[in-house]
Order: C-alpha cells, then sequence, then structure tokens
C-alpha cells in the first residue's frame, strides 16, 4: 500500500520561520508598515459590515439624520421581528437555502467530473471538448434567446430554470482540470495496479486527495448562487420561488429608484433605512460564515494547479 | 394553351386579390366602427365570437361584470410598499362581483423595466400590462406584440370619453405610431398635476416680510438677496437637491423652454417648426437667470453635483433655507428637521414664480397606462377584456373602486361628496389613529397596477390630498397651459438614428448647461457654443424631426 501525504500539510510546513539572525532595521520598519497598512485594509472592509450592524439596531430617525456609525443609536430588535415576522422574506430565504445547496450539488458534480475527465490527456475529442467549453466563456446566445430557450424546454418557474444553466462555470472547470493534471500520476497508476477501476480511483483516491480545490470551488459556487438574483429574474413569476436576493434588490430598489418607478402609484416608496440593513445583514451572514471554515482550504486551493512539483 | 395558362394566371389572381381585400377588410373593420363612445350594443354583428364573457349593454355607467368567469393574465408590478397578497379585498370584490381573477406574474419593482422589456422582446407576456409610461410603448411596436388599442375606440366608452370631455385628443395623437395607431391606453388626468417647487424657510420669510408667493423668478431672486444679507450665517441661502434638475423643469416654462428633466427630445417647438432646445435665446435666458444666482452667491454651486441627502441635511441643520420639493417630500424635510430638534423651522412650498415668457406651466396631462397584448385581438374574450380594462381605468364608478375602495367597507361618502376612510384604514396618513391599517398594503386597493393618475379625475386627484397641497394646486392651476407641440412619429430606421443623435446632442445640451450655470463657461461663448452643437448632428435631428412632423401633418 502506498502512504499518501496530504498534499494540505506540505504546504502548511515551511510557516514557521528560522530567527537565527536578527532582523535587519528595514524589515522592521517594513513589518511594522505592513502591519499598519493592512490594519487600515481590515478596517476599511470591516467598516460598511459594522455600520448594518449598527443600523440594524437603530432607530430610523438617526439613520436618517446620518448619526449612525460604527455604534447603534436609539437602540432596539424591533425592526428584527418587524422583518423575521414577514413571511415572504422566510419563504424566500429558504427557497435561497435550497437553490444554493442544490445548485452547488449539481454544479459540482457536473464540474467535478469534466475536469477529471478533459484532465486525461489520453481522452479522445478532449481539446474539442475543452474548446466548446471555453467557447462560451466569449460568446453566448443573448439574453431574449436564453429565456426562449428556457421557457420552451418548461423550466420556467421551477428550480431548475435557476440550478441548470450556470451549473458549469468555465472558470472553475480549468482551475479543476488544472488541478487534476498535476495531480500525480503514480497514485492513479498505483492504485490501478491494487486493482480501482477507474470510479474506484477518482471515488477513493483522487477525490478525497482533492479535498482543497473541492473546498474552494465549493466555496466559489455557493457564494455566487447565494448571491445570484439574475437567473431568478429572468425565469420566475412567482414571488413565492423567489430567492431573497430578489426581495432584498425590491426593498432598496424601493427608496433609491422609486422616483422614476412609482410616481404613478401614490405610494410612499420609502422603506426605512434600518428595515433595509436587517434585512442585508440577515441575507450576508450565512455565507459570511462559510467563510471561516472553508478558509484553510481556500489558500492552499486556489494556488493549486499555479505551481507545477 | 398558353391561353388557358393565361386565364388560370388571372383567375388565381383575382382571386388572391379578393382574399387580399377581404382580409384588409375584416382587419380594419373594427376602425370604421363607432367611436362615439355610446355603448357597443350598435353593431351586434361585430366581433363574433369574441364577445364571451362580454356584457351585452356596457356604456359610460355601465359597472362592468362579465357574464360568465374571465381570467385575465396580468404583469403585476410588486412594490415593496406593499408587497401583493392573495387575500386582498381587492381580489375578492374582482371575483365576486365582477366575476374577474388575474393570473398574476409577479415582477418585483426594481426590476420592472428590464422584465418587461425581456418579456415583450421574447414576445412572451400577459394579456394585460400596466405601468407604462407614454413612450416606453415605442421599442415594442415594431416586434408586432402590441394590440394597436387605436383600432378598438368603440370598445372604450370611458376611455374616448374622457379624451373627448377633457380635450385631450390632440395630446392622444402625440401617441400615435408612425402607422397612425397608438399601442397604448395612457393613464388620463382631467387637470395637470404639478408637483415640483422651491420649499422656503416659512419662518424666515416671514422674519423678513417676504412674500410667500414671489411673482417672478426675479422677485425670489431678490427675496434670497435679502436672506442672504439679514442671515450672513448661511453660506449660501438656497442650496438644491435633484442636481437641479426639478427645479430646472419647473422653472423652464415660464422662460419659453424646457431643460433639466423636462428636456425630453431636445427639440422645442416654435410655432413653425422644431429647433433644439438648448439652442435657443429662451435657454439662454434660462441658464443666465440660474448663473446670476450662482454668481451673486446666492445658488450653492454643489447643487448641481451634490446628492439629495447633503442638500438635505444642509436645510435641515439650518444651513440653507430654501432647497427644491415634492408635495411629498416637503413632509420628509418636516420629519427631519423634528429629529434634528429644530422645531421652530417651518417649510413652506412655494408656487413656481411666472417668467420672462409668462406664467406658464407645461407637462403632460398623461400617465402610466396599460399596454395590451397583441394576442388579445384573435381571443373570444377580446370584447370583455376591453370592457374591463374601459371600466376599471376610465370610468368614474372604477376609479373611484381603484383608489378608495369598496363604499360602506373601505370607506363612507357624506352629501357633498367628501370620502373617509372607516375605521383605522389610512393611505399617506390622511386618517391618523394608533394602529392605522395602510389601504394599499391590507386591503391592495390605491395600487399604481390598477390605479393610474391617482384616479384620474380632478375631483378623485384631490381627494386624498392633505389641505395645503390642494391649495398649492389651486395656486398653479391659475397658470396658463402651455400648448401642446404636433406630433412627429417617426419610423423605425428614423428612430434608431435620431435616439443616436438625441443622446449626443443631449450630452452636450447638458454638460453645457451645468459649465454655464456653474460660471465654468462665460457665457460670452454662447455663440461657440451653438456651433458646437451644430456640428454635433443637429442639422441632420432638426431634418428627421421637422420631416417627420410635416409628414403626419399631411
Amino acid at each position: 500500500m502506498v502512504t499518501i501525504a496530504d498534499p494540505l500539510e506540505r504546504t502548511d510546513a515551511p510557516a514557521t520561520r528560522t530567527s537565527g539572525l536578527k532582523d535587519s532595521r528595514s524589515y522592521k520598519v517594513f513589518t511594522v508598515l505592513n502591519i499598519v497598512f493592512l490594519i487600515g485594509l481590515v478596517l476599511v472592509t470591516i467598516y460598511p459590515f459594522v455600520n448594518l450592524v449598527a443600523q440594524s439596531f437603530s432607530a430610523e430617525g438617526y439613520i436618517r439624520a446620518g448619526e449612525v456609525n460604527i455604534w447603534p443609536k436609539g437602540f432596539n430588535t424591533t425592526t428584527f421581528s418587524a422583518v423575521m415576522s414577514d413571511s415572504m422574506f422566510w419563504i424566500n430565504y429558504r427557497n435561497t437555502v435550497v437553490y444554493t445547496v442544490v445548485a452547488t450539488v449539481i454544479a459540482m458534480v457536473l464540474t467535478t467530473s469534466f475536469a477529471y475527465a478533459t484532465s486525461k490527456r489520453h481522452l479522445k475529442g478532449r481539446s474539442f471538448l475543452i474548446g466548446i467549453a471555453v467557447f462560451t466563456m466569449f460568446f453566448n446566445g443573448g439574453l431574449i434567446p436564453n429565456y426562449v430557450l428556457i421557457s420552451e424546454i418548461g423550466l420556467k418557474n421551477t428550480i431548475w430554470a435557476i440550478v441548470l444553466p450556470n451549473a458549469i462555470s468555465v472558470f472553475n472547470f480549468l482551475v479543476m482540470k488544472a488541478f487534476f493534471e498535476n495531480f500525480p500520476t503514480e497514485l492513479e497508476e498505483a492504485a490501478q495496479i491494487d486493482g480501482l477501476s477507474t470510479y474506484g480511483t477518482l471515488f477513493r483516491i483522487v477525490l478525497p486527495l482533492s479535498k482543497a480545490v473541492i473546498a474552494t470551488m465549493v466555496l466559489f459556487y455557493s457564494v455566487s448562487f447565494w448571491n445570484s438574483w439574475f437567473s431568478a429574474f429572468l425565469y420566475l413569476d412567482d414571488k413565492r420561488l423567489f430567492p431573497v436576493t430578489v426581495y432584498l434588490r425590491n426593498l432598496i430598489a424601493a427608496s433609491t429608484d422609486a422616483s422614476s418607478v412609482s410616481a404613478a402609484a401614490g405610494d410612499v416608496p420609502q422603506v426605512n433605512a434600518n428595515i433595509k440593513a436587517v434585512t442585508m445583514l440577515l441575507t450576508t451572514l450565512p455565507i459570511l460564515c462559510l467563510y471561516p471554515f472553508i478558509q484553510r482550504y481556500f489558500v492552499s486551493g486556489i494556488m493549486l494547479g499555479s505551481v507545477k512539483q | 394553351m398558353s391561353t388557358t395558362l393565361r386565364r388560370g394566371a388571372a383567375v388565381a389572381a383575382a382571386s388572391t386579390l379578393t382574399l387580399t381585400l377581404m382580409a384588409c377588410s375584416a382587419t380594419d373593420d373594427p376602425e370604421t366602427g363607432p367611436t362615439d363612445g355610446g355603448a357597443t350594443s350598435a353593431d351586434p354583428g361585430a366581433y363574433d365570437g369574441q364577445r364571451t364573457a362580454a356584457m351585452d349593454e356596457f356604456g359610460i355607467d355601465s359597472v362592468f361584470k362579465a357574464t360568465e368567469p374571465i381570467d385575465i393574465s396580468l404583469l403585476y408590478r410588486d412594490h415593496p410598499g406593499y408587497p401583493v397578497l392573495e387575500d386582498w379585498l381587492i381580489f375578492d370584490e374582482l371575483e365576486t362581483n365582477h366575476n374577474v381573477t388575474f393570473s398574476r406574474v409577479d415582477v418585483p419593482l426594481a426590476d420592472w423595466d428590464d422584465r418587461k422589456s425581456l418579456l415583450l422582446g421574447a414576445g412572451d407576456f400577459p394579456t394585460l400590462v400596466p405601468v407604462t409610461y407614454p413612450g416606453q410603448e415605442t421599442q415594442f411596436v415594431a416586434g408586432g406584440a402590441l394590440l394597436p388599442v387605436s383600432d378598438y375606440l368603440d370598445l372604450l366608452p370611458n376611455f374616448t370619453d374622457k379624451v373627448e370631455k377633457w380635450d385631450l385628443q390632440e395630446e392622444l395623437d402625440l401617441l400615435r405610431q408612425e402607422d397612425g395607431k397608438f399601442y397604448l391606453l395612457p393613464g388620463l388626468h382631467e387637470k395637470l398635476r404639478p408637483q415640483y417647487s422651491i420649499a422656503v424657510r416659512k419662518d424666515i420669510w416671514d422674519g423678513l416680510g417676504l412674500s410667500l408667493e414671489p411673482a417672478t423668478w426675479d422677485e425670489f431672486a431678490d427675496q434670497l438677496r435679502q436672506v442672504k444679507e439679514a442671515h450672513p450665517e448661511f453660506d449660501y441661502p438656497y442650496s438644491d437637491r435633484w442636481q437641479l434638475n426639478a427645479t430646472l423643469n419647473a422653472a423652464a416654462s415660464n422662460f419659453g423652454t424646457s431643460a433639466g428633466w423636462g428636456l425630453g427630445q431636445g427639440v422645442w417647438w416654435n410655432g413653425s417648426e422644431f429647433v433644439l432646445t438648448g439652442a435657443t435665446d429662451e435657454y439662454k435666458e434660462l441658464l443666465t437667470y440660474f448663473n446670476g444666482l450662482v454668481t451673486d452667491g446666492l445658488l450653492d454651486p454643489e447643487s448641481l453635483t451634490q446628492e439629495d441627502d447633503p442638500a438635505i441635511q444642509k436645510f435641515v441643520s439650518g444651513q440653507s433655507a430654501a432647497i427644491g420639493t415634492n408635495d411629498q417630500t416637503v413632509l420628509d424635510y418636516r420629519t427631519a428637521l423634528e429629529e434634528a430638534g429644530n422645531t421652530d423651522f417651518e417649510v413652506y412650498h412655494i408656487r413656481v414664480p411666472a417668467g420672462p415668457a409668462g406664467d406658464i406651466l407645461a407637462g403632460s396631462r398623461f400617465e402610466s397606462g396599460q399596454m395590451l397584448n397583441a394576442d388579445l385581438a384573435d381571443s373570444e374574450h377580446l370584447v370583455a377584456t376591453l370592457q374591463f380594462v374601459d371600466w376599471l381605468y376610465y370610468s368614474d364608478n372604477g376609479l373611484e373602486f381603484a383608489k378608495w375602495g369598496v363604499e360602506g367597507t373601505t370607506f363612507e361618502k357624506d352629501a357633498d361628496g367628501t370620502r373617509t376612510f372607516i375605521g383605522n384604514i389610512d393611505q399617506g396618513g390622511i386618517n391618523p389613529s394608533d394602529n392605522p391599517e395602510p389601504l394599499n398594503a391590507t386591503y391592495g386597493f390605491h395600487n399604481g397596477v390598477w390605479m393610474p393618475a391617482h384616479g384620474s379625475t380632478f375631483d378623485l386627484g384631490t381627494s386624498m390630498m392633505r389641505e395645503e397641497v390642494q391649495e398649492w394646486q389651486a395656486a398653479m392651476s391659475t397658470k396658463e397651459m402651455q400648448t401642446v407641440a404636433p406630433a412627429w412619429p417617426l419610423s423605425e430606421l428614423e428612430q434608431e438614428e435620431a435616439s443616436i443623435l438625441v443622446t449626443a446632442l443631449n450630452d452636450q445640451v447638458t454638460q453645457n448647461t451645468s459649465r454655464f450655470i456653474l460660471g465654468q463657461r462665460s457665457l460670452d461663448e454662447w455663440d461657440a457654443y451653438v456651433s458646437e452643437l451644430a456640428s454635433a448632428g443637429q442639422a441632420r435631428y432638426l431634418e428627421i424631426v421637422n420631416g417627420a412632423q410635416q409628414r403626419a401633418a399631411g
């Protein structure tokens, strides 16, 4: 039996720096500047989130007066209970979860199998298959033909209209293919000698060793499906089928774009800023929580395939 | 043999011709039908096979009730302020008393225009498409997806009656496409409903003894000057929002031109032909006025660039004394003032002053309206659907139903016709209570999908307005109406060329408008600017527009 080193451990190994020599002065300056710069960057990145959290707990009046920055003013949780009591929000939220999970599973199965197959150089018609995929990166049928196609094959107003049309992202496919191409052939040969079939090799040797790239792809796919609203906009007619992103878009548009769209309606178009903040917070939270769990794979995953060993 | 052949060909040709003529007369028939707005029962033979569920007698005072249940597919604009609910009273009422149900395609407000374009472009859309502004239908006409509603005016007695009664025929002709038909049923206003003007600080105006109804724009400038002198704490007494576009639009008609949001297609009818608005002397006069305000330090130069929020904050925090407004935003200012603790500030929405050209009000009396799917032309429900549309959107009864709901359930009417809400039902704060039930969110009435033009008639249109707004409307109604320019419907090719030209021209005009007002470009360079426009395709654009006008005038 071959013993296999997890590729992750290899990349983690040289992390500790040997500190026998004294750091040079310029290196110290560099480190300090580096830290200051990175902290600044973190602050700039985090501020909008903190502001959003502060707004979601603040009273409407303070937000409109522009007084809420990083700390809530007029603290209350009534907005949270108001948003959470809207059944449509939860229906759409559930849709988003379902769409994201189903779409990610389908996308992973298709992308992995396509990438693994085309990574084998002995595959006949390989460059043709890759060519077709790459072609779609640059050319597509256009909005209306796509719409007509999806509705003609009866996918409109079903989950399949959301999860099937974008099942393979060509970029993700190329990254995965590169990873599989660099996978040591010795391992697969050894597996074959030990009597594994092609599928056996894939499922018992290749995939367990590809956790890094798989985790990365899962993250890429799930974030993009979670955030996507465009397919829903195109193919769904019933608001009970909408993902929560469409719900959120509508809320935000009501206050920013209302002058042109709803002037005739005679309505009060303002949706309160704190309601928007709460909805945004609730919408982004789950996908934010995904990052810490996948991050350890993420760094090595995106690097994979970039260096040949 | 050659004779036989020739004879055969002649017979074939003749029969083709007959068929064509028959086909023509079949499709043209509706146009020759009665268009006098009377009951449609006059011609019982017409629309054979298309009268399923239709009323036999449908006229101006009729309340539509389908003779058998009818389902109409509807592109529904879902507003987040009142998300659609299945159990809305309006659905119940329509089903029980009018035999109408809807198959809805829900489109969130945010994507309304895009989704509409997509569905109409793909030719896959419901029968009834509401909330469409005049002009938006033009792009879909060539595709043949829309019903030429002008062919069916005999089925729309209320619509034709109001057009005639309110003298809207000229404006309606502007909607005609190159084929002479129109494809949109616009929402109609009995009287123009202006909204935009300037909000001033009443406490300051009163303190200085200034009139709250400045008669002219020059008087308004004088007032600002006095405010600046008396209150040196203001950097600028007037800081505007909407990048000044709303104010330019409101002011322009009084200067004999159009500008800002009203620039539109960039052409101005001078009585005999169309000229480029931005190149006229009147336009220059308007710019000279606003440039004067900036030069004298009365108008904040940031007015042309700042977002709305900073402008509002300046006004609310007492850094400026005047700001653009409409009849809704004036309430926002008051709320914001209260929240900021400046309770001694008072806000007043002034009447738009007169200008060098007179005391003139411009604008269209059309609101967003409805388009219909061309498939309806062959539907058995043609007559019933059009009767329903005519009743709901254009009859006094239907308009009241859409705006106020059901008499006795949501509202009551006293002897002199004043309507009041029942219980704690409310719309826009006119029936304040501890636990208000918004009419639109709870019951589905007062909803832009079924209520274009706020109820159309002057009575309904003002029925939910605050007293202050009613007074302002009354003051504005003494203005003279701007004459309607003649129609210039373009062919598809012209449309394409014209839209490219006008984009470039309007860009030039708006850019230079800002520069002239801010003084970045001196008004001495006006002639140079006009010749720049000439080289940006002005001549070709005017040629297309004037050509189309002459063609339409016949």
